[in-house]
C-alpha cells in the first residue's frame, strides 16, 4: 500500500529533489516494492512528457559524428569489452549435449535476427531518406525566412524593436495571450492582450519588463481589460531599458506594486 | 495499482538498450536517432546555450554507452533513464560553471510558454499526442507547475523553491506531489 508520504518521496525522487541520504533510503525501499516501482515508472513517464513540452531543438549533426569517433577511438585502445566468466560449471557428461543444443539455438536465432535486422535496416533507410528530404525543405524554408527578416530589418529598423509573445500561466484561463512590441530607441512599447479575465475594481494587471541590467523587473504600468478580455495600450517603463529580455504580467492590488508578486504571474514570454 | 502495459516502442527500446550493453554500435546509433532531439531540447532548455547543450548531449550518450549494462528496467523506461542523465548532467554543468545567477534568471521562464513551432514531444509521441500531452501539462494549476519546473529545469532544491516562492517547505512538497499525480492521471493512456 502506497501512502501519501511515499507518493511524495516518489514525486520528489523523479524530479531529482531528494537529498543524497533521502535518495539512498528511498532507493532501498524502491528496490523491494514492486508497487512503488510501478508508481515511479508512471511518474517518470509523466515527467518525461513534461520534459517534452520544451520547444523542439536539434543538435548539429557533428555531435553524433563526435560521439561515434569517440567510440572508434576507444575501440582502438581496447580490442573488446571484458568478458565476464561464468560461475557455472557443467558436469562433463552434459557438455556435448549442451553444446549441440546451443548450436541449434544460435542457428535459429541468427536466422531470425537476420530477417529482423534486414527489415529494420530497410525501415531505417526509408526513414533516413524521409529525413533528408525534410531537412532540405527546412533548409529552404529557413533561408527564405532569413532573407525576409534581413530585408525587414534593413527596411524598417526592426532590429531595434523587440517582439515577444506572452502565454498564459493560468490553468483556468489558458487561452489568454499577449504580444508586446518594444522600441528600444524610443523607449516605449505597444502591448496587446486577448482573452484575459476581467478583474474586480480593487485589482489591476501589472506589466513588467525583465532587463538583465536590473535585479528586479521594471514596472511598465497597470492596466485593465475590457469585458471581452482584450486591451491594446501604449506603455513606457519606470527606468531606462537596455535589453528587454522578457515581458511578464502579474495580478496585483489596485495601482500596482514596486516589486512583482511572483506567485501571481499571469502571462510570461520573451 | 497495476503497472501500465508496456508499449511496443518501449520493448524496442529495451532491445536497443540490451544491444548497447553488449557493445552493439548499431543499436546505439538507433537510440541516438530516436532520442537525441528530445534530450538535446531538455539540455538546451536548462542551459540556454547550443554549444553547452551539445557538450552535455555528447557526455550523456557516452555515459549511456558506458553504463547501459547497469540500466534497470524495473526503475523506469530507457528514455526516462536518459532524460534523468541529461537533466542531472545539465544541472551539474550549470553548478560547475558557477552559473547560479543564470539559473535563477531562468526560474520564471521555465513555466513553459506554449512555444510556436512545436515541442520536443512531437519527436517522441507524434504530432497528435503532442497536443494532448502539452494541454495536459498546461492544465496543471500554475503553482504546482511552477514548483515542478523550478525543480526539474532549474535544479532548485526543496528549500530553495520554498524560499523563492515564500511558501512553507511542506506546502511545496505537497504541491509537487499533487501536481505529479495529476499529471500522471491526465497522461494515462496518452503516453
Amino acid at each position: 500500500m502506497i501512502n501519501e508520504h511515499l507518493e511524495e518521496l516518489a514525486s520528489l525522487h523523479v524530479l531529482g529533489l531528494l537529498t543524497p541520504p533521502e535518495e539512498k533510503a528511498f532507493a532501498a525501499t524502491l528496490a523491494r516494492d514492486p508497487e512503488l516501482q510501478a508508481l515511479v515508472t508512471n511518474l517518470l513517464t509523466a515527467r518525461d512528457a513534461l520534459a517534452g513540452t520544451v520547444p523542439a531543438a536539434t543538435p548539429s549533426p557533428q555531435v553524433k559524428q563526435r560521439i561515434m569517433a569517440e567510440l572508434d577511438s576507444r575501440a582502438k585502445k581496447t580490442a573488446s569489452r571484458p568478458v565476464v566468466k561464468s560461475a557455472w560449471s557443467f558436469p562433463t557428461f552434459w557438455l556435448p549435449w549442451a553444446m549441440a543444443t546451443a548450436a541449434v539455438v544460435v542457428c535459429v536465432n541468427q536466422t531470425l535476427d537476420k530477417y529482423d535486422l534486414r527489415a529494420m535496416v530497410e525501415r531505417q533507410n526509408t526513414r533516413i531518406a524521409e529525413l533528408d528530404q525534410l531537412a532540405d525543405e527546412l533548409r529552404g524554408a529557413t533561408n527564405q525566412l532569413s532573407q525576409t527578416v534581413a530585408s525587414l530589418q534593413s527596411a524598417t529598423k526592426l532590429a531595434d524593436v523587440r517582439i515577444a509573445l506572452l502565454s498564459s500561466l493560468l490553468s483556468d484561463d489558458p487561452k489568454a495571450v499577449a504580444v508586446s512590441l518594444w522600441d528600444n530607441q524610443q523607449q516605449s512599447g505597444v502591448f496587446v492582450v486577448q482573452n484575459l479575465k476581467p478583474l474586480p475594481a480593487d485589482r489591476d494587471y501589472q506589466l513588467w519588463v525583465i532587463d538583465p541590467k536590473y535585479k528586479i523587473p521594471v514596472s511598465a504600468g497597470v492596466f485593465q481589460v475590457d469585458p471581452s478580455g482584450n486591451v491594446r495600450l501604449h506603455f513606457k517603463t519606470d527606468k531606462a531599458i537596455v535589453t528587454a529580455d522578457k515581458f511578464a504580467v502579474t495580478l496585483e492590488p489596485k495601482g500596482g506594486l514596486p516589486v512583482p508578486t511572483l506567485k501571481n504571474l499571469v502571462l510570461l514570454g520573451g | 495499482m497495476g503497472a501500465k502495459e508496456i508499449q511496443p516502442e518501449t520493448n524496442q527500446d529495451l532491445e536497443l538498450m540490451q544491444g548497447i550493453s553488449q557493445g552493439d554500435r548499431w543499436a546505439f546509433a538507433c537510440f541516438y536517432d530516436q532520442y537525441s532531439k528530445l534530450l538535446f531540447a531538455v539540455a538546451y532548455r536548462i542551459l540556454n546555450d547550443q554549444k553547452e547543450a551539445e557538450d552535455v548531449l555528447q557526455e550523456v550518450f557516452l555515459q549511456i554507452w558506458d553504463k547501459a549494462g547497469s540500466y534497470n528496467p524495473a526503475l523506469g523506461k530507457p528514455v526516462s533513464w536518459a532524460v534523468t542523465l541529461t537533466r542531472n548532467k545539465a544541472i551539474d554543468y550549470i553548478r560547475a560553471h558557477q552559473r547560479r545567477t543564470k539559473l535563477l534568471e531562468h526560474a520564471a521562464t521555465e513555466m513553459l510558454a506554449n512555444a510556436p513551432g512545436g515541442t520536443a514531444n512531437s519527436t517522441m509521441h507524434g504530432r497528435q499526442n503532442e497536443e494532448l500531452i502539452n494541454s495536459a501539462v498546461a492544465e496543471l494549476p500554475g503553482e504546482q507547475r511552477l514548483a515542478i519546473e523550478m525543480a526539474f529545469f532549474s535544479g532548485f532544491t526543496q528549500n530553495e523553491i520554498s524560499e523563492t516562492l515564500k511558501e512553507p517547505l511542506g506546502t511545496i512538497k505537497a504541491r509537487i506531489r499533487r501536481g505529479m499525480l495529476k499529471l500522471r492521471e491526465r497522461l494515462e493512456g496518452c503516453v
